[in-house]
């Protein structure tokens, strides 16, 4: 379903993406994992064309994102949702105009299909009795419920969750786990989960691949990444403050710079 | 000596990048102007958000504005007994110059500002990049209606403020100072142009509107997604756009009446 080949991507002088290669495949929960600033939400506004690579690839169901045209680009992007970890609701219209917002858009459907299509789509999420409240007054949970809803209007062939584990309470972290391993499998979505809350995300994840330094450092099902020898992958998943990734920021000698004296006037 | 040269260079290179990604965000804008065709109710919910809601403050200040000139003007022209032509002073006052220029500085303060801030925090809260992953171009659904909405509305307000500033005059002039009612409207029916005054002022209030919400919504759509960058877009759209219309102010003005 999406391919990414030897894609380089640099902020200013910062490498983000040095050479990354992964395979999406159609109809599985794939997670991409890694720790912060490792790029993973800029891996999916360059799969969804916000962003362009300085070199390398991304074909999303056979086309070439960004080599699409304008109109082409559009065209794939009804066809993708993508679930923001603010939720980016649009503040000034209700739940129920928000999730109707894209079947509004880009469909000339009458407003009483509209509004069942909109209904069954918040019941998926179990949110149809909001429909009438305004984003102001959805806790953060629910408001990624009512997102979720929305990037599914348009009954995409793929799903991109950014972060969409973070900062919610047990219950509704189960909630959302439990809607996203659903919908996958209730509707044949393709679903890629950018996170670095472990066990949420292994506990739905078909694939995994782990990121770090701009590139794929392990990759393969939750059990056999489980098994791995790799340093790196032990660390990352099993949350060890130390290791190849150092708990330190990169400093001059400790001892030296006590007993410097604070000649460096810092 | 160096440093100071490499600052003004950054400086300088930053103030053109800037001005490059301001034309092509208006050439953007004006691609999506088809908005008013295809989906005028857009439009018409944002004048009335940028328009309809500044009418209070235009009236009111109209109204002083108008009352001060009131005052002003008769003081002056008593002196010489021309106090008769008060209905003129007021009148080419606002229709040439206190008009546009004074609602333009007011929209930009409240209607220019709101505009920055709505666009900035849609950007700071992931709306606008939500919108683009939906298929949806901001520059059309977002910008564009406001767009127009701003550059409606600023003559109507314009004109507006010039109607309720004479008013203002005249309760002053024949109200409190005892000018002649006959002679206020007279005068002023007399002296004032249709073409030269009130279409003057009507096309330097359409620049203005153009200008003004060009800044603000540019402003917006430009600023760091953060709390401070919106703060920070929203000083700059007041600071610029009334830096703007001052200084377009005085090149029309050179242009419609002194032609220079």
């Amino acid at each position: 379903m999406i391919e990414v080949r030897d894609l380089h991507f640099a902020r200013g002088s910062r490498k983000i993406f040095d050479g990354l290669d992964l395979d999406i495949h159609a109809g599985r929960v794939t997670a991409i994992m890694g720790p912060s600033g490792t790029g993973k939400t800029t891996l999916l506004k360059l799969i969804g064309g916000q962003l362009r690579p300085q070199h390398g690839s991304i074909r999303v169901d056979g086309q070439d994102v960004h080599r699409l045209g304008r109109g082409d680009l559009y065209r794939l992007r009804r066809r993708m949702g993508m679930l923001f970890q603010s939720g980016a609701l649009l503040t000034d219209l209700s739940v129920f105009d928000n999730v109707a917002f894209p079947l509004r858009e880009h469909t000339r459907l009458p407003e009483r299909m509209i509004r069942d299509l909109v209904l069954m789509k918040l019941e998926a999420v179990g949110l149809r009795g909001a429909r009438d409240l305004m984003p102001a007054e959805l806790s953060g949970g629910m408001a990624r419920r009512v997102a979720l809803a929305r990037a599914i209007a348009l009954d995409p062939m793929m799903i991109m969750y950014d972060e969409p584990f973070t900062g919610l309470d047990p219950i509704t972290m189960g909630t959302i786990v439990t809607l996203i391993k659903r919908l996958n499998d209730a509707i044949r979505l393709t679903s890629i989960v950018v996170s670095h809350d472990v066990r949420e995300t292994l506990s739905i994840a078909d694939d995994v691949y782990l990121i770090a330094d701009g590139k794929v450092v392990e990759r393969g099902t939750p059990e056999a990444l489980a098994k791995t020898a790799s340093d790196w992958a032990n660390q990352f998943l099993q949350g060890l403050p130390d290791g190849p990734v150092p708990f330190h920021y990169p400093a001059a000698d400790y001892r030296e710079d006590l007993m410097n004296g604070g000649r460096d006037a810092r | 000596m160096l440093d100071s040269l490499a600052r003004l260079g950054r400086w300088g290179l930053g103030m053109f990048e800037r001005l490059g990604r301001g034309h092509l965000f208006l050439l953007s804008m004006l691609g999506g102007l088809h908005v008013l065709v295809m989906r005028p109710r857009l439009v018409i919910r944002e004048v009335y958000a940028v328009g309809v809601l500044s009418l209070l403050i235009i009236v009111v200040s109209g109204g002083f504005v108008g009352m001060v000139l009131g005052l002003q003007g008769y003081n002056t022209l008593v002196g010489f007994g021309a106090e008769q032509s008060l209905g003129t002073v007021v009148s080419l006052s606002l229709l040439r110059e206190l008009g546009p220029v004074v609602t333009a500085l007011l929209f930009a303060g409240r209607a220019g500002s709101a505009l920055t801030a709505e666009i900035g925090l849609m950007k700071s809260t992931e709306q606008l990049s939500g919108m683009e992953m939906m298929a949806v171009d901001p520059m059309r659904r977002v910008v564009a209606p406001r767009f127009l909405a701003g550059f409606f509305s600023m003559p109507l307000l314009a004109i507006i403020f010039s109607a309720v500033g004479v008013m203002g005059g005249y309760f002053v002039g024949v109200g409190l100072l005892g000018v002649d009612a006959g002679a206020f409207w007279s005068q002023m029916q007399d002296s004032v142009d249709f073409n030269e005054d009130v279409m003057n002022g009507v096309i330097k209030s359409l620049v203005f509107g153009f200008v003004v919400t060009w800044i603000a919504l540019f402003e917006g759509y430009d600023a760091t997604p953060t709390s401070e960058g919106v703060s920070r877009a929203t000083t700059r759209t007041v600071v610029h756009s009334s830096l703007a219309v001052l200084g377009l102010d005085f090149i029309l003005t050179g242009l419609m009446f002194n032609k220079f």
